[in-house]
């Protein structure tokens, strides 16, 4: 289903590609899903806890929390969708015309992750929206994706610093950090 | 900075189409008008059908007959305007697109300092959104699922889009984020959260998010204190 997606977009995909590439039949395919939808859904699954686990990895091991965690995450989460081109475009590019749930979910899960690492900015009141973050994020990296530069993922670990401290340490201090990067 | 209104929003019809995409029936068999306005009236009709459908039915699931059928239109027509139907939903997203830059570029170019008239385009973009919800679900959502063209049709509508945003900026400042990608970083912003409401159908209040995006589209330019400005403008302007 991933590979199939990433050659030819989920509408496109029909349960014979699907079976043709995993090389079973289409009884057995019927035997875990429904329909194409149940097995995206489950690919998409899969990719974003494989994901996951990359980054609690990478994270985790940074130690105390704050920007340094922060930044390991995006580095982790950068490494390892360079590192799985498909499962980058199911995500990035299929997942959110498919299925915005998904979308959604990873959104409540990041900007959980991220209130725990970092407190909310007091900057001026109410400042940038940690939603809209999650936003500038994903449309940034859907531009790499979408432009074959999916294995040029990592050098937008600045950008994304950037993007992702914002709402929390405000506009200055995020573009210091983004700089520091460079 | 003085306070200046959003340009008067008119009476806007809430329709499912731009006006100039309207359906004109013309009489069937002879009627004695010049072949070119005919051929026009009749390209309009299939840009306008073809949305009609794609917005009913998908476009995947959606047939050239179904488009002919809807725009009172014959095969050998269709096909003297078009090659296929991707052809036909890609001219009328050009036309679509081409009627939102240009109301954005008319408010985007009047005269006020770069912000206020960053704020205005964005206005009018979101206006133009929540005024044509069915067509705007067609041009965001529906592309996605027709091929590798009209994505990148879609991603170089962005990129016009953001690239307006360096006009008239002059010089950068201090504030500024000094990265590559600031354009996107700052349009996308305005993207991911107008993307969001559109696909669960409730493009027709995206005027309510206009505060907010205009600060998160002006931040990474001016910083938090500048673009909280604009937002309180933006939440008077609302008020009126």
């Amino acid at each position: 289903m991933t590979e199939s997606c990433a050659e030819k977009t989920f509408a496109a995909t029909t349960i014979a590609d699907i079976v043709g590439k995993a090389s079973i039949s289409r009884a057995t395919f019927y035997k875990h899903f429904t329909n194409k939808r149940e097995c995206f859904d489950a690919a998409a699954d899969r990719a974003l806890a494989e994901l996951r686990a990359a980054v609690e990895d990478a994270a985790g091991g940074a130690g105390a929390p704050g920007v340094v965690a922060v930044r390991a995450a995006i580095a982790a989460t950068l490494t390892r969708l360079a590192a799985q081109p498909a499962q980058a475009r199911l995500l990035l590019v299929e997942a959110p015309s498919v299925d915005p749930e998904i979308v959604g979910r990873c959104r409540g899960f990041v900007t959980a992750a991220m209130g725990a690492c970092l407190r909310a900015g007091e900057v001026g009141g109410a400042g940038a929206d940690p939603n809209i973050a999650f936003g500038r994020a994903t449309v940034l990296m859907v531009e790499y994706v979408a432009t074959d530069r999916v294995r040029q993922l990592p050098a937008l670990l600045p950008e994304l610093l950037y993007i992702a401290l914002l709402p929390y340490v405000g506009h200055a201090v995020a573009v210091e950090q983004a700089g520091a990067e460079r | 900075m003085s306070e200046q209104g959003l340009p008067a929003a008119g009476d806007r019809e809430i329709d499912s189409l731009p006006k100039d995409l309207h359906l004109w029936k013309l009489p069937r068999g002879r009627h004695g008008l010049p072949r070119e306005l005919v051929d026009r009236s009749q390209r309009e009709r299939l840009l306008a059908s073809v949305v009609r459908v794609t917005a009913t039915k998908g476009y995947r699931e959606s047939s050239v007959a179904d488009i002919l059928t809807e725009a009172g239109v014959g095969r050998e027509t269709f096909y003297r305007h078009f090659k296929d139907k991707q052809d036909c939903f890609i001219a009328a997203n050009d036309a679509l697109v081409g009627d939102l830059e240009s109301h954005v570029r008319a408010a985007y170019d009047r005269p006020g300092s770069w912000a206020q008239r960053v704020h205005w385009g964005l206005a009018e973009i979101l206006r133009w959104f929540a005024a044509n919800p069915e067509v705007t679900r067609v041009m965001m959502v529906e592309m996605g699922a027709v091929g590798p063209i009209a994505s990148e049709r879609f991603r170089g509508t962005f990129h016009r889009f953001t690239a307006m945003l360096d006009e008239g900026r002059g010089p950068v400042g201090e504030t500024a984020i000094d990265l590559p990608d600031i354009a996107t970083i700052a349009g996308g912003a305005v993207f991911a959260r107008v993307y969001e409401e559109v696909v669960v159908g409730r493009a027709a209040e995206l005027m309510d998010l206009l505060p907010q995006l205009t600060f998160e589209l002006l931040l990474p330019y001016i910083g938090e204190a500048a673009a909280g400005e604009e937002r309180e403008v933006a939440i008077r302007s609302a008020r009126r």
